[in-house]
């Protein structure tokens, strides 16, 4: 049966398996630990990672990295708060488009530089990433954008529970995040557009034999990584209120991380984003539940965290590896290629 | 006569200074496998660049059935209708057969249906006419299986021209056979099939007709049945060509420099045993999967055995890595150029110092560039590689080239035992000979030489004896006054004779 599955499949059931495996320890070391208050925390402070981790999901699956992502995502949230802030009366979906639209400018200039001036992705954004943040220093003066100013719509809408299960509420912000994330999802399984980036990052040189337009295609998931975080910047805004110029800081390797612990091959060419999603709910869990840890200090938090990343994607490694060997040896037993001569 | 698929009209191409192509002219007819041959370096590949849209001609046109077409790219050429297969297969090793297969197709509309695609894919795969599951993830197949999708990709695509570069260079004969039917069948389905090989047993075997290039240069056309071996050789070199298969005399001498007793590798190998002289060559002979390879790594340390002794000039020696091998005196000449040979972005002059870069150290620990010059300049002189200087990057040369090189590499370590791994695979038959030369010449000065080769004539040339072995097996040690073309293949297909 496990020959049946595809490896895909597999790594996100075994990610699953962790989840719950953490979910588990933590029930016996933390009281009062499985509730409805957990999933509450998590799930609204995973909403944004979420988006971010599926933005960085297109861009590592090109073989590419954006560093700049978490920089976007807090100029985008400044940004939108001072046009909310200045002209009150902007509807909803109008805002939120605005958000998308600036997140996919800075994904143009990533993708410029990248795709077409043929500059390493990870000098590109590092730099853009450094630029981003000043530009966001001083289009924001150093001010802050304060709760106090923004419309209560904005305010409420990321805790609107709009259904909820027991005492397991389903906020907005986490059902649009999801919902997003099972776009992507369907779009990379299905979209011939959207396949290409496997193919890009799988074998770039049979890429371009194969008339694909990689330049394009890298583009491309630059504009939309870029675009994601500016909702995800809409987001941070709706949930924080305050911004001020550190918005979003450390949010590109928290991102890389989520894809990576998700699955997603650093190398590009495989992966999810519904794995990447559980890599954002993972992290974010263990980092809520080692706060509550008595055993562990504060200060171990990083460190568990990161080895946390070596060990699940060492793991994925050396499982990924043997599982290929595994069936690679029983195709060869079951079907011997032939000629039908 | 009917109207030809693609017409190439006196063709240049110029690479700054270097002229690849001058005036080629090369017409391809409907249901014909046209064979082109020459050296390497002859102008083969820009000739398949071109044709396939990777490189743009300095002067003179394409015509595609009768019309003149500018070819801007891979897409425009698949818009013509002509496709590539390479030598090493170009797959999406993360995506399924099937995937592979249709990736760049968008006459389906952009949303794919797997279970539709999959269906369509194996039509094209029974149509080339193997066995093969479309849902199977690229990763795991075999370098055959690769190429079968590559094919199938181009069949997708209504393909008329269909260009093999070297497919069956990495083949073992029985896939390679297979191969050749499959470019047949394609013939015989209206395709024009251009057929690259340095195999000329295989062109006389397949193609229609042959066109000879040389220095870029169109040197002849002709219907095979007007073209002798002989003929066809001395026009791809310019020169004759009587001695490559001429065997000269063993220069072995009575010292035994390896002993190799009983050596197993538990699942990939068992009971290896031979003795090995200095100044002798022992060609290890059998088919692909037959892991002679293996065998050569593991008295390389690379792999370290499950039991069994290895003896080296008379003492008992457990290498662990390879390094501890080298310093030992033994080479080894790997036949993944790419990967375990070259630093292909480095200059010659780097790529030669590498492997006793120690010994072009001053008293500082400075490398000495002079040095370094210097011997990759005698090395170039004496080995003839061709090439502007010493400080062009591998990659740029061609891979016979490329080839010497490496020899160069681990000629100046000046070690006793060679280990050549498929020395002259995909390399042209002037290069060819000319490493026949160098391995000859090294057992001459008491050097001794392990030759693994899936040429059969280069193992007949070439071996003082001929160890064959079969699917991790050692089948026989043959002298080489014995050695036929027969009896070697016997034991490397353990009797049976299909595979030949």
């Amino acid at each position: 049966m496990l020959a049946r599955i595809p490896p895909q499949t597999l790594r996100i059931l075994a990610l699953l398996f962790v989840l719950l495996a953490v979910l588990l320890f933590f029930s016996t070391q933390v009281p009062n630990y499985l509730n409805g208050r957990l999933f509450n925390r998590i799930s609204s402070s995973v909403a944004i990672m979420a988006l971010i981790a599926c933005g960085q999901t297109l861009v590592i699956l090109t073989r590419n990295i954006d560093l700049s992502i978490g920089s976007v995502v807090g100029f985008v949230a400044f940004a939108t708060g001072s046009l909310i802030t200045n002209n009150p009366d902007i509807p909803p979906i109008l805002l939120a488009t605005y958000s998308i639209l600036l997140g996919a400018c800075f994904g143009v200039i990533n993708g410029v530089f990248v795709a077409y001036a043929g500059v390493p992705s990870i000098i590109v954004t590092l730099g853009t990433m450094a630029l981003f943040r000043s530009a966001l220093v001083e289009y924001s003066d150093a001010k802050s954008i304060t709760t106090n100013n923004l419309p209560t719509w904005l305010i409420e809408f990321p805790n609107t529970q709009l259904f909820s299960i027991g005492t397991l509420q389903f906020r907005a912000a986490f059902v649009v995040a999801i919902l997003v994330v099972i776009a992507v999802h369907f779009a990379l399984t299905r979209l011939r557009p959207a396949r290409k980036l496997y193919a890009v990052g799988s074998n770039p040189e049979a890429a371009e034999m194969a008339g694909i337009n990689s330049k394009l295609v890298i583009f491309f998931a630059f504009i939309s990584a870029g675009a994601l975080a500016g909702l995800a910047g809409f987001m941070f805004l709706a949930r924080f209120g305050t911004i001020t110029v550190v918005a979003g800081l450390g949010f590109e390797l928290k991102s890389v991380a989520s894809a990576v612990v998700g699955g997603v091959n650093i190398f590009g060419g495989s992966g999810s984003v519904i794995g990447a999603l559980i890599g954002a709910i993972l992290i974010d869990l263990i980092d809520t539940s080692l706060v509550r840890w008595q055993l562990v200090s504060e200060f171990w938090r990083e460190a568990v965290l990161g080895s946390l990343i070596l060990l699940s994607v060492a793991a994925d490694a050396v499982l990924m590896r043997r599982l290929v060997k595994w069936r690679v040896s029983r195709e060869k037993k079951e079907t011997k290629p032939e000629v039908q001569s | 006569m009917p109207q030809p698929v693609l017409r190439m009209n006196s063709i240049s191409k110029h690479f700054g200074m270097t002229k690849a192509l001058s005036n080629m002219s090369i017409t391809l007819e409907a249901s014909e496998v046209h064979a082109i041959v020459g050296e390497n370096g002859a102008g083969k590949s820009t000739i398949i660049k071109i044709m396939t849209g990777i490189h743009q001609p300095t002067s003179g046109k394409i015509e595609v059935d009768g019309k003149t077409r500018k070819i801007t790219g891979p897409q425009a050429a698949r818009e013509a209708g002509i496709a590539a297969i390479y030598q090493e297969p170009m797959v999406f090793p993360d995506l399924d057969v099937a995937e592979n297969i249709f990736i760049s197709d968008n006459s389906t509309g952009v949303l794919v249906h797997p279970a539709e695609q999959r269906k369509r894919a194996r039509a094209l795969i029974e149509r080339i006419g193997i066995k093969l599951d479309p849902s199977r993830i690229a990763s795991g197949l075999t370098l055959a299986e690769q190429q079968a999708v590559e094919i199938a990709r181009a069949l997708s695509q209504d393909v008329r021209v269909l260009i093999m570069d070297e497919p069956t260079a990495s083949l073992s004969a029985h896939e390679a056979e297979q191969l050749r039917k499959i470019a047949q069948n394609l013939a015989g389905q209206g395709v024009a099939v251009v057929y690259i090989s340095h195999r000329l047993e295989e062109i006389f075997e397949i193609s229609d007709r042959v066109t000879v290039i040389r220095d870029g240069r169109h040197i002849s056309t002709k219907p095979i049945a007007k073209v002798t071996s002989d003929g066809m050789i001395t026009e791809m070199v310019g020169r004759d060509f009587g001695k490559y298969f001429a065997k000269t005399a063993s220069t072995a001498q009575d010292e035994v420099i390896l002993e190799v007793r009983n050596l197993t590798l538990d699942g990939v190998f068992e009971d290896i045993s031979f003795d090995l002289h200095r100044g002798e060559v022992l060609c290890m002979a059998g088919l692909v999967g037959a892991r002679r390879t293996d065998v050569a790594l593991a008295i390389f340390g690379v792999i370290p055995p499950t039991s069994g002794s290895i003896k080296f000039k008379g003492q008992t020696t457990k290498f662990t890595n390879p390094r501890t091998a080298i310093e030992a005196g033994i080479a080894y000449v790997s036949e993944d150029r790419r990967k375990l040979g070259l630093a292909m972005p480095m200059a010659i002059k780097s790529n030669v110092s590498m492997a006793t870069l120690d010994s072009f150290l001053s008293p500082l620990g400075l490398l000495k560039r002079e040095k370094e010059g210097k011997v990759a300049r005698h090395f170039i002189d004496s080995l003839n590689i061709r090439t502007p200087d010493v400080e062009t990057p591998v990659g740029m040369l061609s891979g016979g080239n490329q080839q010497k090189v490496m020899l160069a590499k681990w000629l100046n370590l000046n070690p006793d035992l060679f280990i050549f791994d498929e020395p002259t695979r995909g390399i042209d038959i002037g290069a060819k000979a000319e490493v026949h030369d160098l391995i000859r010449s090294i057992a001459a000065k008491g050097g001794a030489a392990l030759l693994i080769s899936s040429d059969l004539p280069e193992v007949l040339a070439m071996g003082d004896r001929i160890l064959v072995m079969r699917e991790g097996h050692q089948m026989s040690i043959v002298k080489h006054s014995e050695a036929t073309q027969e009896t070697v293949m016997m034991h490397a297909t353990g009797q049976r004779q299909e595979a030949i």
